[in-house]
Parts: structure tokens; sequence; C-alpha cells
């Protein structure tokens, strides 16, 4: 049997976590499920899964709670199931250490890409370790990050010494959400009162010399309220 | 607030004060004098809050006329009966002017909660009705399947099966509209707005859009600038997906539906226009109001046919303090505008 890769699925409703064990199971993963964060924390550290998927209301603790927990020690990758309403939540999670959300209710197709987008990266973090040196390349896009230039068809695009800097950041863990907040603190170090007008500016420019349309494909994909996404080359 | 108050009284005071400096040295008809002191104050107790700045205005204003306009000018004299009549009626204008204005904004306030709470009420009456149609199709389709399943077709059961992630479906839509009115929590109608810039908000709504209907284009006319407009994105994103959804389900022989987005005098201004069908003249009075999924002709086709989105979108633009409008237009088709202030938030 070939080696099927391990969720753990943390949900206290019982629907939705029947409805997950079949869709997860049906395509070849191996399920174990938790219903509380105790138990959650319990079956991580027993299985010790590839990826967590992780609902935040639950009845015992908050979700945030299993995701400090375990990233004392761990890398695998989170998946956070939230509510519509609360973005505060989102960008707590992903601040905590989540890497991706999926918002309720959502489409079996939509869960998958998000699990194999996720799962792709951790590897590939794990293959390469922290990016140095070395290309990126999506569709059109490429970085070169030795001489620090973006291409985009073969043709330079000149970028100012900040825009390049977030575009480095983004693609460095492309497909990843990242947070308003946790690009400023890659790229300034400080977070002030100013700095999301400063990265608003930046992006809003770095989207124009992309020559990105509002509403069509782009290389970088903005979460409202939330924060920036590079494309994945296998969105 | 105590600047502008501050600022209205003292202009107002000036004002009066050189006006009659003027009347004093050119028309030279004093009796006038008086009577622009206390239009002065009039105008200052009508417009600024409370009771101080009419009060003090007003004894600002008695010793002005004291002081300056009456003989003996350029010294105080209380002595002369008149003057102190004048400053009491003077007192009293203030006084009088201040508790009325008061009172009439505390109606208006009143009122305008009184409002939400009709819409909010007309919302959810609108909503318990409409979502009892898709949960028993939901009940009852998985029900049948559950029970019969070795002797349905799998024909039948397979359509079931795909009536209840449509009736999923149509229930998600609307509990998100649920979702973005209880957001705007009742009593306080205040919402927090972050500085959202245009270019992502639209960027955000047309990425959703096309997921959900991947046949229709939406054209864009949006300014080139970096705007940003304070708001709450995740309740705007939604007044514009109500819209744009609208343009599709309701529109019947629509070709185009056009967003756009124009900025003038401190305001920005959206519009979302098809060239279906339109609307009905006699619905579009009380198209905002959640009120007319007419009730009385609703056969099942007309389920989905509810003003509850619209509802929603009046709502939420009444929160940020923006007004929505709907039209016919000339040509055919139905147009929605509404507007979001631009200026700065205020922090803390």
């Amino acid at each position: 049997m070939a080696n099927k890769n391990k969720i753990l699925i943390v949900e206290d409703d019982v629907n939705i976590r029947n409805f997950l064990v079949a869709l997860l199971e049906a395509n070849d993963y191996q399920v174990v499920t938790a219903g509380s964060c105790k138990e959650a924390i319990m079956m991580f550290t027993t299985h010790v899964p590839d990826l967590t998927i992780l609902d935040l209301g639950l009845p015992d603790m908050d979700g945030t709670f299993f995701i400090n927990e375990i990233r004392k020690e761990w890398s695998a990758p989170v998946i956070v199931l939230s509510a519509r309403t609360d973005e505060q939540d989102k960008v707590e999670a992903l601040d905590t250490g989540a890497n991706d959300y999926i918002t309720k209710p959502f489409g079996s197709g939509e869960l998958l890409a998000r699990i194999r987008t996720v799962l792709r990266n951790s590897r590939r973090n794990c293959e390469l370790g922290v990016f140095q040196g070395g290309k990126f390349s999506l569709d059109n896009l490429a970085i070169d990050y030795d001489t620090r230039r973006v291409y985009i068809d073969g043709v330079e695009i000149k970028l100012t010494q900040t825009e390049y800097n977030i575009v480095c950041v983004l693609s460095q863990q492309s497909g990843k959400i990242l947070t308003y907040s946790a690009i400023i603190k890659a790229i300034w170090g400080s977070n002030d009162e100013g700095s999301t007008k400063k990265l608003q500016v930046n992006m809003a420019n770095i989207r124009k010399k992309l020559g990105a349309k509002p509403g069509e494909d782009s290389y970088i994909i903005n979460e409202l309220g939330v924060g920036y996404r590079m494309k994945d080359k296998n969105d | 607030m105590k600047l502008k108050n501050l600022i209205i009284s003292v202009t107002t005071l000036l004002v009066a004060f050189l006006i009659c400096l003027a009347i004093q040295t050119w028309i030279n008809a004093e009796a006038l004098i008086p009577t622009v002191f206390v239009l002065a104050v009039l105008f200052i107790s009508f417009f600024t809050k409370g009771y101080l700045y009419g009060v003090v205005s007003a004894i600002i204003s008695v010793l002005a006329v004291n002081y300056a306009f009456t003989f003996p000018y350029f010294q105080f004299d209380f002595t002369v009966y008149e003057n102190i009549v004048s400053a009491i009626a003077m007192i009293a204008v203030a006084l009088i002017i201040s508790t009325m204005t008061t009172k009439i904004r505390k109606h208006e306030a009143i009122k305008a909660e009184a409002e939400m709470e009709k819409m909010r009420a007309n919302l959810l009456r609108a909503i318990s009705h409409d979502i009892r149609t898709p949960l028993t199709s939901i009940y009852g389709s998985s029900s049948v399947i559950l029970e019969n399943k070795d002797t349905l077709s799998p024909e039948l059961e397979k359509q079931m099966l795909k009536g209840i992630r449509d009736d999923s479906k149509w229930l998600v839509r609307m509990v998100e509209n649920l979702l973005s009115v209880t957001k705007l929590d009742s009593g306080n109608v205040k919402i927090t707005k972050t500085p959202t810039v245009l270019d992502e908000l639209i960027d955000s709504v047309i990425h959703k859009f096309k997921r959900k209907y991947p046949d229709y284009a939406v054209k864009l006319q949006i300014p080139e600038d970096f705007i940003t407009i304070p708001m709450d994105a995740i309740l705007i994103e939604q007044v514009l997906m109500n819209l744009l959804e609208n343009a599709v389900i309701h529109g019947k022989g629509m070709t185009e539906i056009v967003l756009k987005v124009s900025v003038a005098f401190n305001k920005a201004t959206f519009e979302v226009s098809d060239n279906g069908c339109g609307i009905r003249e006699e619905k579009l009075k009380s198209i905002f109001s959640g009120m007319y999924g007419d009730t009385k002709s609703t056969g099942d086709n007309h389920k989905r046919n509810t003003g509850i989105g619209l509802s929603v979108c009046s709502t939420i633009i009444k929160a940020h303090g923006g007004e929505i409008t709907a039209e016919n237009l000339k040509k055919g088709g139905a147009l929605f505008r509404f507007t979001l202030d631009i200026e700065e938030v205020n922090y803390g």
C-alpha cells in the first residue's frame, strides 16, 4: 500500500466530521478525528498527522490553543475552518501559526484543493529548508533571488527595494496566505500606525507593475481584511 | 465636536459684531443692533450642542451691546433699565432655542433607531418565511432517499440529491445575508470602518462573482488612482455581491452588467446596472424595505424572489452613513447606486 497522508480532523459537529471523513477517505487520505481541543492534542501527539483540519469553535477551548500547543514542537500544517463573520479570528489563527483557512460552508472541491496545496508546500519547505538564493517561477513570472530581479515573460519589471522585498516574502511562501501584520513585520520590522497604508500603497504599485486588473487572474491574490497570498503553481 | 461648537460661536459673534460696527458707522440705525445679536444668539443656540455655547454667547452679546453700542459708548452701564431687560431676553432666547434643538435631536435619534428596528423585524419576517421552503425540500428528499434506498431509481435519487445541494446553496446565500445584518449590532448602529483599497475590494468582489457565475462578465469602470475608502469591507463586499447577483437572477434578458465607481467631493459613488427587464414601477418604491417579497403571488418559482438581499444592502449602507437608490434606465434595465464617504476615519 502506498504511503498515505494522515489527516487529523478536529471538529465537534458529528455531521460535518462524518462528511469530512467520507470525503477524505474517498480521496485516499488516512483520517483520524477528535471532537475537543484536549482530545485533539492527544491525538496529534500519538498519531503525528501530516495535516490538521481544525475547527476554531470547540466545546472545551478555543482552537488557537491547539495551534499554540503543537507549534511549540511541530511544523505540520494546520488548516482552520472558520465562520465567515470573524476576520479577526482568521487573522489571529494565521498569526498563531495556522497555514490556511477555509470558510464555512465550503465545497468539497475547494477543501481538497487547499489540502493539496498546503501539503505540497510543507513538503517543499522540508526538502529545501528555507529558501535562499535560487529562482522562483510561476506562470510567466520569474524571480531571481540572487540578483533581486523580477521578470514577466523574460522582460524585467522595475520594482523599488520595498516592492521587491514584499514580492520576495510572498513568493517564498507561495500558496500560503500572509496576514498584513506578518508581511509588515517581515518588511519593516515593526508595526506602527501607518504601516498598513504603506503596505497597501506598495501593493497597489506592485499589482499595477505586474499588470494585474481587478477581478482578473493575477499572481498575487488579495484576501480582503486578512492579507495577501502569492498564487501557488497548481492553483 | 467641542472645537466645532467653539468655532461656530466665535465666528458668529465676530460677524455680528462687525455688522453692528458697520451699522453704527454708516447707517446709524442703532435700534437694529440688539436684533443682530439676538439673531446671532439664535443661530449659535441652534447649531451648537447643549446649552453652554448659547448662554455664554448671549452673555457676551449683552456685554457687547452694553459696552460698545449703547450710550455711554465704550463703558459698561447696568443702571439703565432697558439694558437689564435686554440681557434677560437674550439669555431666555438662548435657553429656549437650545432646549428645542436638543429635543429635536433626541427625537431624530429615536426615530432613526425605531426605523432600524423596523427594518430588522421586516427582515426576520421575510427570512423565516423564505427559509421554510428549501428546508422542507432538504428534509423531505433526504428522508425519502434514506427510507427508500432499494426502490428508488438511481436517476430519481440523483435528482433529489441535486435538489438538496441546490437548496443548501440557496440557504448559504441567505445565511450570509443574515450574518451581515447581525453584525450591525442592535442599538449601536456604528460599525468598525477600516481604510480599504478600492481596487482590492473590486478585485475580491469580481473574483467571488466569477466563481459563482462563470457565464457572466462584469464590465468595470473604476478610477485609476489609489483610493482608500473607510468601510467594513466584508459588508460592502456583500452589498456589491447582492447587487450583481440580483442583476443575474432578476434581470431577465440581461446581457451586460456594469459596475462603475466614481469619486467626487469626498464621496465615492458605486453603480451597478444591467440591461435586463428593469424593476416594476410598483415595486420600485418599497424595494429596499424587505417587504415586497410578494407573498400573495408566491408560486414556488417565486420563492427565490424576495427583497431580502436588497434590504440587507440598504441596512448596511445606512449603517455606513451612505445612501442607496434604485431606478430604471431609459434604455431598459435597472440601476442601483450607493454612496460612501471617503473622509478619513476618526480613530478614537
